[in-house]
């Protein structure tokens, strides 16, 4: 049985059809009637469909009938295509054999597929390149097979050609898959390793337990133990998804499912631990995975005090299904009771913010995201700081280390000017210069809190989106960082300070006190505005006081008229925060971000 | 308690010749004949006799005849109305009763005619003598139309007239706003009622808005007004209401004095207070279900606790003068304490004062207050 299991991921940069193509796999074996056939069938969350993006790792389980007569078990390990979760797929990536290289034939290739490729070489995965979309016009499938060549250094010249809107080489990818992809080794007598790829809880079941069985079998009934925490659980159900979850006597060497165990919370269940048995404990575990830090930092905060509670209760939930969320209580002077959160990219923090909002009805304030700061004081000691406003005295410090990133961006030829000068805006230092056919690839080392800031925006906007950016963490590295702080008749507000590179902070501080300006409503007094470094003063603008705001009549008949009116003002202010006697809008928290050149 | 409160009658009167692009009250644009006065009067009657509960025992402190047009109506017609008030209620000795005039539709004879049925005081909306801003307003009349009513009304022996004015008017300059001033102050009256010109939602204006002077314009003509309004010894009571000693407006000082008023004609709202509470009803704006039957689906709703608290304020604050404690305190049945509470914020933001039993809205305030009554809307409630 063992040889006729094929695991595989599909590594494909966003758009390029990889859940297309996962659709018409499952359709093609069976998996689903037609009618059930709902469009990208692995995308589950809402918010993954509407953004196109896979964020959490899932599996299908798929019955193939070759040509040969033989029938193959497939298992599809889902991977995320964005790049602040490029952690999560080399997890997928470890329960494999092989992977597809899914390029989209017109575009060619994007750098998130590089990195993914270069992750899946290192762990000795067989990789199948595929070209999606034969069916555009614009298919250049000669030139994206060498680009595969030059760029990820893969042979492309056999390429398989498929069509996942048409169904054109489907049959030919599953018999490449067959052939090509080898089956899962694995002492199917050894006593039980099995690696814990992802866990989730789910309200019905329980906390839900994906697994890749490596060496013995995992039976329903089973005693398991987790090999990193020691603790016992029944094994109440085994099962796969095809992509319907459906039970199963037993999970066997090689294979890929779930285990449901009455286990309490996802904590019980790590990713990357190994699960063995209790009876016939297995000696040594798995090599695990490296424990993820977050790298992105913001204040959440409740507009209403009142939701204090349930934002809590919010990120609990959230962080059952998502290990990577941090977050602790953090109080600020200007925005009140909250929660420091950290984030494993940009794209993460928004997906966080977007499901708090939407799934359970929060009304937040979101500080601009900050990276982690290693600060050395004058006595010698070393801070974390991952909140602007709890940067030491100036006078206290010796040092500031900034997180550096090294990264890779693949752009073609036409814009490399552009992006190259971005990057040096940004700080950037070059590392290399690659042109492979009608791309070059760019590698630059950059500060992490430049990245945050809005390079992925410009980089998008300057390439007309054909740019794509890979990064991982590099370095601490100390640089000439000031914190710019906003006052606000003459009041510091510690939500809005920022730190920024010295040579930027006036820019920095004329921009932000200006962005201000624009988003502060005129109120019953002069609002004074204004950008300091410590107590230098570098920019000020003045938001002039509204004349009156009274309604010139008044009488017998106007009282609901007037209600009406008074309540939409009141509204109005329920999206204000209040600092002192000025109001200002929630975007204003924001501003800081969306400083323009 | 009810004793203790006054009582107004408002007879609303809804025809116009025509309907002002910045106006937003409830008022129908009319041709010539085609205005059921007869009918219309008939159904004020039915309507005045079916509030006569309320006015039993309760002598009416003014009386106001708005619209609308009012003086599009005969003096008969009005001397009907009041012939009917004093059948079934009374009328204070020294009660008020204003009528609302156009000055564009009013003929030589009218006023006396007026004043001989029974009206004491006019309110002549002048808006403004330059004909090009009345045009840009859409007013019927003229500069001169103005002076002629004004002339006439002191000829037919109104001592207590009130002239409306705007200013702010599109493209207007401060000396355009003073010239205004000065061709009304020449016609002595004793109560001026001064509105900047502002764009009121679901307005002919707010759909096309006009160009309205620079703010820094607009401030200039308002001191420049008010200057002139205090110079003639007209003193500003409220928001936009400026009088002589002894000349101001009875009747809408009981509205902002939150005094209870019968409301009578299609479109009217009234304010009352009984020992179940206090109440706001409004008749149907559908001026031919009014003519058949006056109560046809009155609206009715009772002011409760924090409601009936804002309502107050909505009003009071608008008096220069404020409102005394006590006042607060009969004729809302709520303690001072909790008004002290709800306007905390306010006051320690320097908006109003509450020294000695008195709440007023400071200088600043007035300016202000839609921002201190904003945060103190109640939520929104079941109606009862």
């Amino acid at each position: 049985m063992q040889d006729r299991i094929r695991n595989f991921s599909i590594i494909a940069h966003i758009d390029h059809g990889k859940s297309t193509l996962a659709d018409r796999l499952i359709e093609f074996c069976g998996g689903l009637s037609a009618r059930e056939m709902e469009s990208q069938v692995l995308d589950s969350m809402d918010l993954e469909r509407e953004r196109g993006i896979t964020i959490k790792a899932q599996s299908v389980t798929l019955q193939y009938k070759a040509l040969n007569g033989e029938v193959y078990e497939l298992n599809l390990i889902d991977t995320p295509g964005h790049v602040d979760f490029s952690y999560e797929v080399s997890r997928s990536l470890t329960a494999c054999e092989g992977a597809l290289l899914v390029v989209d034939a017109a575009q060619g290739v994007q750098a998130q597929s590089v990195a993914n490729c270069y992750t899946a070489a290192e762990l000795n995965l067989e990789i199948l390149p595929v070209l999606n979309k034969i069916d555009l016009p614009a298919a250049d499938p000669e030139r994206v097979s060498k680009e595969i060549e030059d760029i990820i250094g893969v042979p492309a010249s056999n390429a398989l050609r498929v069509s996942a809107k048409t169904g054109a080489g489907i049959r030919e990818l599953l018999e490449a898959i067959v052939a090509q992809i080898p089956p899962p080794k694995g002492q199917a007598d050894g006593p039980l390793k099995a690696l814990i790829v992802d866990s989730w809880f789910d309200t019905y079941l329980g906390t839900v337990v994906l697994v890749r069985v490596v060496d013995g079998v995992l039976n329903k009934g089973a005693r398991i133990r987790m090999m990193a925490t020691g603790r016992d659980y029944d094994v109440e159900q085994a099962g796969i998804f095809t992509p319907k979850r459906q039970a199963v006597s037993q999970l066997a060497t090689g294979e890929v499912g779930y285990v449901i165990a009455g286990i309490k919370d996802v904590k019980g269940a790590r990713v990357g631990d190994t699960i063995t048995e209790a009876r016939r404990p297995a000696a040594t575990a798995l090599p695990g995975f490296k424990e993820i830090k977050p790298r992105v930092f913001a204040g959440l905060y409740p507009i209403e005090a009142g939701d204090y509670d349930a934002f809590r209760e919010a990120l609990d939930k959230l962080k059952l299904n998502d290990a990577s969320l941090y977050f602790e209580p953090e109080t600020s002077e200007a925005l009140g009771f909250g929660f420091r959160c950290g984030f494993l990219g940009m794209l993460h923090m928004e997906i966080i913010q977007e499901r708090l909002e939407r799934e359970y009805n929060l009304n937040l304030i979101t500080t601009a995201p900050t990276v982690v700061y290693e600060v050395v004081t004058n006595k010698g000691e070393s801070l974390r700081v991952d909140n602007p406003a709890r940067l030491p005295d100036p006078g206290q410090i010796r040092e500031i280390r900034e997180p550096i990133i090294s990264c890779n961006v693949l752009v073609p030829q036409e814009y490399l000017g552009p992006v190259m000068q971005l990057c040096i805006e940004k700080r950037g230092v070059q590392v290399d210069l690659r042109f492979l056919g009608r791309q070059a690839m760019l590698s630059y080392e950059l500060p992490l809190n430049e990245v945050v800031l809005d390079f992925f925006d410009r980089l998008k906007s300057l390439s007309r989106g054909y740019a794509s950016f890979e990064y991982e963490f590099l370095a601490f590295r100390a640089a000439d960082l000031v914190r710019v702080d906003v006052l606000i008749n003459g009041e510091r507000v510690d939500a809005l300070s920022v730190i920024v590179h010295r040579l930027q902070s006036q820019y920095r501080g004329r921009e932000l006190v200006r962005r201000m300006r624009e988003l502060i409503p005129r109120q019953m007094f002069d609002v004074a505005i204004q950008a300091a470094i410590g107590a230098h003063v570098i920019a000020r603008e003045t938001v002039k006081a509204l004349r009156k705001n009274v309604t010139a009549k008044c009488y017998g008949g106007d009282v609901s008229r007037k209600r009406k009116l008074l309540e939409r003002q009141k509204e109005g202010k329920k999206r204000m925060k209040q600092l002192g006697s000025v109001e200002i809008p929630q975007e204003a928290f924001l501003a800081v971000l969306k400083v323009e050149k | 308690m009810t004793g203790t409160i006054p009582l107004s009658l408002y007879v609303h009167l809804p025809w116009c010749l025509h309907k002002c692009p910045y106006c937003d009250f409830h008022s129908l644009a009319h041709t010539a004949a085609a205005m059921p006065e007869r009918d219309y009067v008939r159904a004020l009657l039915r309507d005045l006799e079916g509030m006569a509960p309320v006015l039993a025992g309760r002598p009416l402190a003014s009386v106001f005849f708005g619209g609308g047009t009012p003086s599009l109506f005969s003096a008969g017609a009005i001397a009907d109305v009041l012939a009917a008030a004093l059948r079934i209620g009374t009328l204070a000795t020294d009660c008020e009763i204003t009528l609302e005039a156009n000055p564009g539709a009013i003929e030589a004879g009218r006023f006396r005619a007026f004043r001989e049925a029974g009206i004491n005081r006019l309110s002549i909306g002048v808006q403004s003598f330059n004909d090009r801003h009345l045009a840009r307003l859409g007013r019927i009349h003229t500069g001169a139309d103005a002076h002629r009513a004004l002339s006439r009304a002191a000829a037919a022996g109104f001592r207590s007239f009130n002239i409306d004015l705007m200013y702010g008017l599109p493209d207007q300059t401060v000396e355009e706003a003073a010239r205004d001033m000065e061709e009304a102050l020449a016609a002595s009256p004793a109560h001026l009622s001064l509105y900047e010109l502002t764009i009121e939602p679901h307005t002919a204006f707010a759909h096309d808005p006009p160009p309205l002077p620079a703010e820094s314009v607009r401030g200039g003509i308002e001191a420049c007004v008010q200057e002139l309004a205090g110079g003639a010894g007209l003193r500003r009571y409220e928001i936009s209401a400026y009088a002589k000693e002894g000349f101001r407006c009875r009747h809408n000082l009981n509205y902002w004095q939150f005094g209870d008023y019968i409301g009578i004609g299609s479109g009217a709202h009234a304010k009352l207070t009984a020992a179940a509470g206090t109440w706001r009803e409004a008749r149907t704006r559908d001026v031919q279900a009014y003519l058949r039957d006056p109560y046809h689906d009155v609206h009715r709703r009772f002011v409760h606790g924090d409601e009936l608290l804002w309502e107050f304020l909505l009003n009071g604050l608008r008096l220069t003068d404020g409102f005394a404690a006590e006042d607060f305190c009969i004729r809302t049945g709520l303690s001072y304490a909790s008004l002290r509470e709800r306007l905390r914020t306010a006051a320690e933001g320097g908006l109003v004062s509450l020294a000695s039993n008195r709440v007023r809205a400071t200088p600043h305030g007035l300016r202000f207050l839609d921002s201190i009554l904003a945060p103190l809307v109640p939520d929104a409630q079941a109606e009862g």
